[in-house]
């Protein structure tokens, strides 16, 4: 077995948060929230986020749900990184890990800890795994306050 | 050697399968994905071929030479596909793109006039999407009610409870022969007994049937039978609706267009007489006869050979795999001999997911599933997300059984190294 290959894809990183995940639960209050589904695989996710009163800056993100050790790790340390952040700022983010699956971008030293997906761009068929979660994110983002979402988004 | 067909079964025809002799990530391929579809051998790869090369033209639709070398051969394949079931007319098999386009074909053109409200449909809880989906939109268009047969114990077909869902309300009975997720063999002959013991009309879902074991349409007395060519050699694109032909000239047709008609005027038309009534529109002619030729190559190695080497196979690798604590296997076990289910199995592997066990085999050459195997209802039923699943066929081996254990422990260390 390639075990090389394989050590890229399944970071440490990616497999402890595998294991303990972080971010596990839902937030309070829930301001949004979002199911994602992978059709193909039957991985589900629900991802609630707390906002500040303007609605413009992400204070908590959870999530609920069974997956792949990818699609898992992706969620848990995205939850993490967008903690804090104003939604603009989110949504960049949700861009540029698109494009980090691409092989096409990183993230800068501050968000450094995403970058350990950057393995799974050599798996393509994996990577809607790993995007599972940030497209989402950004339903959920791009969903008006007190809208119930219409179903759950799916990655196909 | 307790492995008494191997030598004469999968030695013998490796070679037919040009694409089995590959490596993957460096390694031999490892093809354990079989009942989502099965490798081709070489006769019918040299049956298309030979078809565009040669005889390609329409078929019963012109008098030159080569329509009607290509009207013979497509009916031709007709003919074997038929022997192959033991229909008991050729008219009696319809071809169509695969099993799900055969179910659709009934759903539509025996549903719509049979099912009224209330009226009550039995499938099963293990049926595949394409046997499930269908009926679903028949019961919306129509007001029929499903049903669906449980489980034993031993996660096979509750023939008990069966009996118990039976009335004269039932009007249809859709089930699976062998299921692609438990493996099990359903007992058809007594299902359909049971059925029509209330009048009620019975479709089998073949389609992990027909490519390994002898399968009897008279004998089992379905009103209709459907398979996919591409899960027995055949290439994608084919496949077949077997049913009785009274039942089959009593339905109206299900798509219209050339092809399936007698006399065409503006405002009405005539259809033709089975089995081209259901066949609308130029067909997928060289798929059909490469159908034929799966039929053929098939035939030629004996379904009773393949079907007891592949018992084999099911007793080792049922060996192998309950010696793995962290498996859950769903399904029947194995008899000693492997009999009793069919040669695959869905599983899960404890902490590894798998999806992830699935990229990790693939690093070492194997293809297995990973996910719902499109019966997402049953998964729920049984408690699991998604599941692996290894699937032969007779073109596997031993060694390769090996293989797959070996990478399989492996995956499991791999991920109980951080669970550990
Ligand atoms: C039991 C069963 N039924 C139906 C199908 C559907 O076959 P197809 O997709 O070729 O129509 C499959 C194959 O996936 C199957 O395994």
């Amino acid at each position: 077995m390639s075990l090389d290959n394989l050590r890229d894809l399944y970071q440490q990183v990616i497999l402890e948060r595998y294991k303990k995940p972080r971010n596990r639960g839902k937030t309070d209050p829930v301001d949004r929230y979002q199911k994602g589904h992978n059709p193909s695989c039957g991985d589900t996710i629900e991802l609630t986020l707390q906002l500040n009163d303007a609605e413009d800056q992400i204070q908590d993100v959870k999530f609920e749900g069974e997956g792949c050790a990818i699609a898992m790790a992706s969620v848990d340390l995205m939850a993490d990184a967008l903690r804090g952040k104003t939604t603009a700022e989110a949504l960049e983010m949700v861009q540029k890990f698109q494009a980090m699956m691409k092989g096409e971008a990183e993230f800068p030293s501050e968000l450094r800890k995403l970058n350990v997906m950057q393995g799974v761009a050599q798996f393509p068929v994996r990577i809607k795994c790993a995007n599972l979660s940030w497209h989402t994110v950004k339903a959920a983002l791009e969903l008006a306050k007190d809208v119930q979402p219409a179903g759950f988004i799916s990655n196909e | 050697m307790t492995f008494t067909q191997e030598k004469t079964l999968a030695a013998q025809v490796r070679a037919d399968f040009p694409i089995l002799h590959q490596e993957i990530h460096g390694k031999p391929l490892v093809y354990l994905d079989n009942a989502a579809t099965s490798q081709k051998p070489v006769a019918v790869l040299n049956a298309l071929q030979h078809y565009y090369q040669h005889d390609n033209a329409n078929v019963h639709r012109g008098v030159h030479t080569l329509s009607s070398r290509a009207t013979d051969a497509y009916e031709g394949a007709r003919d074997k596909v038929a022997n192959f079931v033991n229909a008991a007319s050729r008219q009696e098999i319809i071809y169509t793109r695969n099993a799900s386009e055969a179910i659709n074909l009934v759903a539509y053109a025996w549903g719509n006039s049979n099912l009224q409200r209330g009226d009550e449909i039995i499938l099963s809880v293990m049926e595949h999407h394409s046997n499930l989906i269908p009926w679903q939109l028949l019961a919306q268009r129509t007001g029929a009610v499903l049903k669906f047969v449980e489980l034993t114990e031993t996660q096979e077909f509750d023939l008990e409870h069966f009996k118990s869902l039976l009335s004269d309300k039932t009007k249809l009975v859709s089930v699976v022969h062998v299921s692609n997720t438990l493996g099990c063999i359903n007992p058809v002959k007594e299902i359909v007994e049971l059925a029509h013991h209330y009048g009620a009309k019975v479709l089998i879902d073949a389609c992990q049937s027909v490519p390994h074991m002898t399968v009897d349409v008279q004998a089992m007395d379905c009103d209709w039978l459907v398979a996919s060519g591409h899960k027995m050699c055949a290439p994608t694109g084919i496949g077949f609706l077997y049913g009785k032909l009274d039942l089959l000239r009593s339905m109206p047709p299900f798509l219209g267009g050339g092809e399936m008609i007698a006399d065409v005027f503006f405002d009405h038309s005539t259809y033709a007489d089975l089995p081209h009534k259901f066949e609308a529109g130029t067909p997928a002619i060289a798929e059909a006869i490469a159908l034929g030729a799966a039929v053929d190559y098939l035939s030629s190695l004996g379904m009773d050979k393949i079907h007891a080497y592949e018992a084999e196979l099911t007793a080792y690798l049922f060996q192998q795999l309950q010696q793995i604590p962290e498996l859950m296997l769903y399904g029947p076990k194995p008899d000693s001999k492997g009999e009793g289910r069919a040669a695959l199995s869905a599983f899960t592997a404890g902490s590894v997911h798998p999806h992830d066990l699935s990229t990790i085999l693939d690093q070492a050459g194997i293809a297995i599933r990973a996910g719902h195997h499109c019966t997402q209802p049953l998964h729920r039923h049984v408690g699991a997300q998604s599941t692996a699943r290894a699937s032969l066929y007779f073109y596997n081996t031993r060694e390769e059984i090996d293989t797959f254990i070996t990478s399989l422990k492996e995956a499991i260390e791999f991920f109980s190294g951080i669970f550990g």
